[in-house]
Formats: C-alpha cells, structure tokens, sequence
C-alpha cells in the first residue's frame, strides 16, 4: 500500500494504492472513468491508452504507485462541458466511430501525436495510431479523422 | 425541439454523423462490459483442459467451503438441456450442455461456474473443485476423424456431425462434355473474430418472480432470450436480455454461450446477487468460436469460349467439438456459388466433421470467406487454362438479374455483371493485367454473393419497429435489432425520420431489449438494413398516416392528399405548405384529437422454404453483389507481397448512409487482408497455440494500402429505399484475388492461406 497523489482531468485525487494495483484499475474502478477501456490486459490492444504527462501510455502496463504525482488525461477529460475537443468531432464527423471500443484509445492516441507534430502526413498518422487495434473500421477514416482535426 | 442545431431532412443517402458517435467519441458509451450492480459478484468457468476425456468425478465441496464464495454450479444443477443453433433446419445438431457432466469434447469445455465477492476468490475456488478424469483417445484432423475407428466424439458415425451432398443437373455428362477440366484443392485455415469488446455476461435472478435478466455482449438478444429460457426450462417471457453497445461481434457473439447460462444460474444459486463473467482476450481466442478450417476441392469443366459446364467437388470442414452454425455455414459456404455463377450442373459434397478442437462457428462471411478463396481461385485458373481474360470470364458466366439459379434462388435485383465492369473499367484492367511480369507486378479479381437476410433461423426472419411520436415532437424508435458496431441505429433512424418525413436529428434509438422492443433475431447475414430497415420503414409509414388523418381532418383535405416532407405537412400535388410538423403534432395531441401517436411495423422477407436436404429454395430476400481487384508487387528475393491498391465495386442497392456503407466495406476489406496474409489461429493437440494480439496479427492502422470504392446503385424492389445490406460480401474476395494478382506478378500460385513469403520463394523455386 502506498499513499499518492494524481491529478485526473484536472482533478486532484489522494490514494492508497496496493503496490501491484494496475493504473486502468484505479481509473476504472475506484474513479469510475469507464471511457477507458480494455481488450487484453496485456499491453497489444492499445484499448486502454490514456496521456500520462502528455504521453500517451497503455494504462494497462502502468502502476498506479508508478504514477504519483502524474497528470493523467482520459478521454472523459476532452472535451470542454458538451463542447467536444476538435479531435473527437472529427471522429464523429468522419466516420471513424464504429463500435467505439477502440475509439477513446485512439482518439488519445491521435492527441499524443498531434500535440508533439501538429501536422503529421498520413504515413506519421498510421505510425502514430500503429499501437492501438480496430477491428472495425479497417482505420482509413480513423487516419481520415486525425488528419482533418491537424488542420484545424 | 430547439435543442437542435442541425436539421437534416430527407437524410437517407446522406452521410450523417451515426447516432452514438458521439458518446462513443466522449467516452460515455456503455457497454456490457462496463457495467456493475449493486452487490455484483465475480463469475468464473471451470474449463476441461483435456481435449477428450470421460468425467468421473466433481467434487465441489472445497470450493463451496471458501470464504467469499457464494456458489458454486455444476451440471447436477441443471436440467441438462441441450442447445444448438441450427435448431430449426438440424434438430439432431443440437449438441452441446451449458455445463458437461459426463465427458469434455475439447480443452476449454465448461464443467462448472462460481461465484464469489472478487475475481481473486473466484480463481482460487476454481482450483479447489477436483475432477477427475478417464483421459479418452483425441482426434484433431478432420480426414482422420472421418476413418471408421477414430474416437467416436458424438454419436455421428464417422464423426459426420453435418452432411450436405448437393447436386442438380448431369455433372458427368457436363464434364465430360467439356474441352477443359481441372482439379484444385485449396487449404483455409482458422481464424478468430478478434472484436476488442470480450464476451461479457451479466446475470441477475429475481427469487420473488422467478424471473432473470441478463445483460450480454450479444449479436442476437432475442435467440440468447430463447436458448436461455430452453435450457434453464423457463418461460420465455420470464427471460430478459438486454443489449447494450457492443464492441464488436463479427459473428462471434451470436449464440448463448455457456459463460450467459451460467451467470444467470449463479445467480439464482446465490440467493439472487448479479453476476458477471467475463473472457480473457486468451480465453477469448480458445474458447469462443473460431473460423472453420476447410479443404475445399474442386473440379470444375469449362467450353473453350469460356462457357462454365460443370462445378463438382467436395468440401471438408472441421466442424470441433460442437456444431453451433455449423451446419448453416458449410451450406452457404456451398450454395453461394450459384448467386455467382451460370450454372446448371453441379455436385458438391459437404461434411462438418466433429472433432476434438475448439468450436467453429459464425464469423463473418459464414463460410462465404473459404469458399470465395477456393472459387474465386478456381475460376481464374479455369479461365486462365482456356487462355481467357478472368474478367472476361466472370462476365460470361456471371448470374443477371431477375432469374432464377437451378436451385430456385430469385436473383431479382444484381449488378454482378455492372460490378465486374466498373471494376474492370476503374483499375485499368487492360493495360495492367499480363503486362508487367518483368516489374513483379499484378492485377487479379475476385466476385462474390451475399444474401440480405436468409431464413436459417426459424420458421420465420422477421423482425418489428415501433415508433412513437411526442407531444413535443421528438421521435422514438424501438426495435430489436442489434447494433454492434455495424451503424444499423444509424441507418435504422435514416430510415424512419425519412419515411417520415422529419429530420433525422429528432429520432432517438432505444434498441434490442427483448422485454421492451419488437422481435428481431439479431445481427447475421447482412439482415438488418434490409429486414430491420423495412419494419423501421413500415412503422415510420404508420405513424406518419395517423398524423395525416388529423391533418386531414382538422384541414378537410382528403389525406391521400397530403404527405410529410422535410418536417412539413404538405399537398402532394402542388408540395405546398399545409403546417409544419410541430404544429402537426401539436394538433394531435390537442383537445379535440387527444391522439397519441404509436406507430408499427414488421416484416418478414419474401422467400420460400428452403430444403437443406436438396439444398432448393429461395433463402433471402434479395443478394448483394460484389467485384474487387488488387494490385500487387512481389519482392522475389524475400517473398513479400505488397498490396499496392484495392479498388472495390459493390451493389449495395441505396447506400442508406454511404460514409458508413464505405467504413464497412474498408473494414471488410481489411479483415480480408488479416485472412489472406497473417491470421492463423493455430492449434496442436487441440490447444490454441497463439491465444494474444502479440502472436494472431489483425492488421494494423500501417498495414492499410488505399482502397478505392464506388457503390453500384440497383434499387432493390423490396429494400427500404431500395438499400439491401453489405456488411459481409467485401471480405469474400479479397484472398482470392490477392492470389489471382500474385499469379499474374510471379507465375506462383498459392492455393493454401495464409500467403506467407514462405510459400512465395517456394513457389518461385518450384517454377
């Protein structure tokens, strides 16, 4: 057990944590930020990638007691009130939303990218999202969507 | 209504945003998966881990005994009550218990269920419960299993669970008739469904009403409702199962699993707490459902101006342990042929062989996938073996429109023939293909068939809608069907604010809770735009002929009259302004009309009974068509094949949304990619060898070559607006004509998937 401290979409949270607690554990069920979700547990799905510091990392490998003190975004922590961050509008607007299970994941994913190359060309897109699965959609429109929220 | 911004009218054919995009994309979507009860507690499957093996003993009396458990069930607490899926066609394939209590029939086989306060207790008492096995002689090759003398799995004899041989016409005479004959046999290996939501049961029994409910990450509520209230001998009435949003189903998720039934009998077991089960990706990959391995022979005749004489051959599939879909797989992955093709003289036996592996299923394609490989490959070497273009040959002996196929399939609507010719005509065909060997570069096609909704379920395929219109004007659909990521709710709520005559914007969904929506059997066989979409359509047309009589009446113009348009109430003739919509509803529901407003629709698809002995009869309502071509570029020194593009022609009928008629044909397409190169679900000894994403490769976002698509527009006569459905027929041809193109690249032909580089510098080696 061990006492941290993080601040999730703006909010900070005191914790004990049991040393082997998994980061989308605590999101999950203890914060009840349900958007984050999971395929495999085993690091392969990119289903539960969240931004650690502006990082985006599988929360599924990561301790909580790993991440006092960190500033995590999940995909609850987009969106400004019921106006949606211009990534998730994208999605939404290009089609790039099937069964959704991927989508929180990738959307983090494609935020991570552009917020370290605001003006990434299809191939960094496709390199950046190479981490997070969908079976879906076959991902032409989610590298659709990430592209067209770049030139906003 | 002033909520909403945009307004969009007439919105069938449009690209509309899908209705739960939105709450996908912000993270609030619920799904099966993320949902807790108050006092919930963790259920586990106690599996065999034996492919074959007598059970001689459970002793549960540990487990019971340990602190947390709350119950623990094994066969003796049920009644033993065997299910299938192919209930209805194959009686004697209903084959398998919720709980095994005699023998195991493959490493993964559920013996018992617990439940505990945490998913920890709930592990450690699954590993107090001793069983006892006598292990029994296991069989895993199909062809071994059919030798009189292998382990006897069922009672099938020669482990023949399904037997389907098909014939019409004179096939020796036609053969023999013939200038060209040629043999091929073709290897299609496994493959798992891989939709990033697990399967997921929530189940909660209600001791004061005998009643249960179960929430399940499910394809088909209302056939998870039947098989639970058969096997657990309840009424159906008594059985609730709810849908939530799915995370990918594929075919995977559309039957009850063991895992639902057990958490619906945990539950009653323990005095009525929820209980939720959930697979592990591995247990995902081991113990679900899996792609049917196949070994699809043909040998087929041909004239030499191309004329297809006679298609005979013989189609093996290791069915595992259990036959689920089995049966109606192996025959659409036999008789889909003849949506394709002329063809009068035909013979083709098929056998789903029991074996000790996992259970193959549905998954998407049911079927059409093996044997798109097989025939698509066939054809080519046909036609290539007579010295004729394959496109040229395909449209020779494709199927048209408006007739009926020797086995009384009605093709009404089919752009087959448009297909092949606007593929044809947008790749460039006749300058690429057998022209650039020199460069390692080629060009191959593939064609395919779908139904929109086949009978293969029960007596009957239909499914109901209800729509009821607000006093404030807001519109709600209910209907059973299953969205699982496909975009039917989206298509579905096109299709009623159309019919309707409103924006689509008004419409809100609620879907596929078998004790609050219309009957509707689920999401397979591409069913749901053109089945679900027709009650929708007729529900929509109810309620707008209830408004029009108050319309009418308060206005005294005949309602024949008048019509609904972009949420106005207009004259048909002159389309001139009698009211809005609101103002229409608010008629109404005023005091001299007091009319509430409820509208209903069903439908059943137009077909005639099928008779799976001799394989006739009309099955769907109406057929998808579909033509693809692929570029590739071989690199002779590795044995890489690089797909350089994808052009994609589909006969959709209407594209109800074509944004999302588009995403589905790209997810197809590259499912059928993740076939053709790298998805292998391999086994030994009956154990799946690569159960994670790390070791069964789906593709990747950079994987993905440039696909081009263009939708050939049929307006099917019995479609909603025309539209039929399209979620499956992309992913048929695609292997087919990646190995057709790797031909015309390299000389190399592969009759066995996966392609791998392997295979390739092979073949280079044997020319």
């Amino acid at each position: 057990m061990k006492k941290i401290t993080l601040e999730v979409n703006g909010k900070p949270y005191a914790l004990e944590c049991p040393d082997s607690e998994l980061l989308i554990e605590t999101l999950r069920d203890r914060l009840g930020l349900l958007g984050t979700k999971y395929s495999c547990l085993e690091g392969e799905c990119g289903a539960c990638t969240v931004l650690l510091n502006g990082e985006n990392i599988l929360s599924c490998l990561a301790l909580s007691v790993e991440a006092d003190n960190a500033e995590i975004t999940t995909i609850e922590g987009l969106a400004k009130g019921s106006e949606p961050h211009p990534l998730q509008r994208s999605f939404v607007d290009k089609g790039a939303v099937q069964c959704g299970f991927c989508t929180p994941g990738m959307i983090l994913a494609g935020k991570a990218l552009l917020d370290k190359n605001p003006h990434p060309t299809d191939d960094e897109i496709a390199r950046g999202l190479d981490g997070n699965l969908c079976r879906c959609t076959g991902y032409i429109k989610i590298i659709d969507a990430v592209r067209h929220a770049s030139k906003k | 209504m002033n909520k909403i911004k945009t307004r969009t009218t007439s919105p069938v054919g449009k690209s509309v945003p899908r209705i739960d995009a939105r709450e996908k994309a912000a993270g609030e979507a619920r799904y099966a998966f993320d949902l807790k009860l108050p006092g919930m507690l963790a259920g586990k499957m106690l599996r065999s881990p034996h492919a074959h093996a007598k059970i001689i003993k459970i002793d549960t009396s540990k487990a019971e005994k340990f602190p947390g458990v709350k119950a623990v069930v094994t066969a003796e607490d049920t009644l033993k009550i065997k299910f299938g899926s192919n209930e209805y066609f194959f009686p004697h394939t209903v084959d398998q218990l919720a709980l095994e209590s005699e023998k195991v029939r493959y490493i993964g086989d559920e013996i018992a269920a617990v439940a505990a306060i945490d998913e920890a207790t709930a592990q450690k008492a699954l590993s107090l419960i001793d069983v006892r096995y006598e292990i029994l002689p296991a069989v895993f090759d199909p062809l071994v299993a059919m030798k009189p003398g292998a382990p006897q799995i069922h009672t099938a004899m020669n482990n023949i669970g399904v037997m389907l041989p098909l014939a019409y016409g004179n096939p020796d005479r036609a053969l023999a008739e013939s200038d060209y004959v040629r043999e091929d046999v073709f290897h299609l290996q496994s493959a798992a469904h891989c939709a990033l939501e697990p399967h997921v049961s929530l189940g909660q029994y209600e001791i004061s009403t005998d009643r249960i409910t179960l929430w399940t990450s499910t394809q088909a509520p209302f056939k998870v409702r039947e098989a639970l209230a058969k096997t657990l001998k309840m009424e159906v009435g008594d059985v609730r199962v709810i849908k939530l949003n799915v995370g990918g189903g594929f075919g995977g998720k559309l039957e009850m699993f063991p895992m639902d039934f057990a958490a619906c009998l945990l539950s009653k077991k323990s005095g009525g707490f929820p209980v939720k089960i959930m697979c592990t990706r591995p247990e995902e990959f081991s113990f679900t459902r899996r792609k049917h391995p196949m070994i699809y022979k043909l040998k087929s005749g041909v004239k030499k101006d191309g004329t297809l004489m006679a298609i005979t051959g013989e189609v093996i599939a290791d069915g595992g342990a259990y036959c689920s879909y089995g049966p109606t797989v192996l025959a659409a992955a036999i008789l889909r042929i003849f949506m394709v093709y002329k063809i009068q003289h035909f013979r083709v036996a098929g056998f789903r062989v029991y074996t000790n592996n996992p259970i193959s299923g549905a998954i998407r394609g049911f079927g059409g996938v093996q044997s798109g490989f097989a025939v698509e490959s066939h054809m080519d070497l046909l036609a290539r073996g007579i010295g004729m273009d394959p496109i040229e040959f395909r449209l020779k002996n494709a199927t048209d429109p408006n007739t009926v196929t020797v086995n009384k399939l009605i093709l009404s609507s089919n752009g087959l023939k448009d297909c092949i010719k606007k593929v044809e005509e947008i790749c460039g065909w006749k300058n690429k293909f057998n022209k650039r060997k020199a460069v390692s570069r080629g060009i191959g096609i593939g064609i395919a068939a779908d139904v929109m909704g086949s009978k293969m379920y029960k007596s009957h395929e239909s499914a109901g809608s209800v729509i009821k219109v607000e006093e404030d004007g807001s519109v709600y659909l209910f209907t059973g069907a299953a969205d699982t990521g496909q975009g039917s709710d989206t298509a579905l709520a096109q299709i009623a604010a159309q019919e309707l005559g409103v924006a689509y914007e008004r419409i809100r969904i609620r879907a596929a809770d078998t004790e609050i929506t219309p009957f509707d059997t689920g999401s397979f066989a591409s069913r749901v735009t053109f089945i679900s979409g027709n009650a929708t359509k007729n529900a929509a047309g109810d309620a707008k002929q209830q408004i029009l009589e108050v319309v009418a009446r308060e206005c005294k113009i005949n309602k024949d009259d008048l019509d609904i348009k972009d949420e106005q109430v207009v004259r048909k003739d002159s389309n001139s302004l009698v009211m809005t919509f609101d103002q229409a509803i608010q008629l109404c529901y005023s005091f001299n009309y007091g009319h509430l407003l409820i509208g209903r629709g069903s439908y059943n698809p137009k077909t005639t009974p099928v008779d799976f002995r001799t394989g006739e009869g009309n099955v769907s309502g109406s057929y998808g068509f579909e033509a693809q071509v692929v570029e590739v570029e071989v690199d002779k020194s590795t044995g890489q094949v690089k797909v350089l593009k994808m052009y994609d022609v589909h006969d959709i009928g209407f594209p109800i949304n074509p944004s999302s008629v588009e995403g589905q044909i790209e997810g197809s397409i590259v499912m059928g990619l993740g076939y053709t190169f790298h998805e292998d679900l391999r086994f030994q000894d009956g154990k799946v060898l690569n159960p994670s994403f790390s070791k069964y490769r789906i593709p990747r976002s950079t994987d993905i070559p440039a696909i081009e698509s263009v939708f050939v527009v049929t307006n099917d006569p019995q479609g909603p607006f025309g539209a039929k459905g399209m979620g499956e027929a992309s992913l048929l041809p695609t292997a087919a004509a990646i190995a057709n193109a790797i031909e015309d690249a390299i000389g190399v032909r592969i009759k066995d998937l996966p392609i791998t580089p392997e295979k390739i510098l092979k073949g280079l080696k044997a020319l």
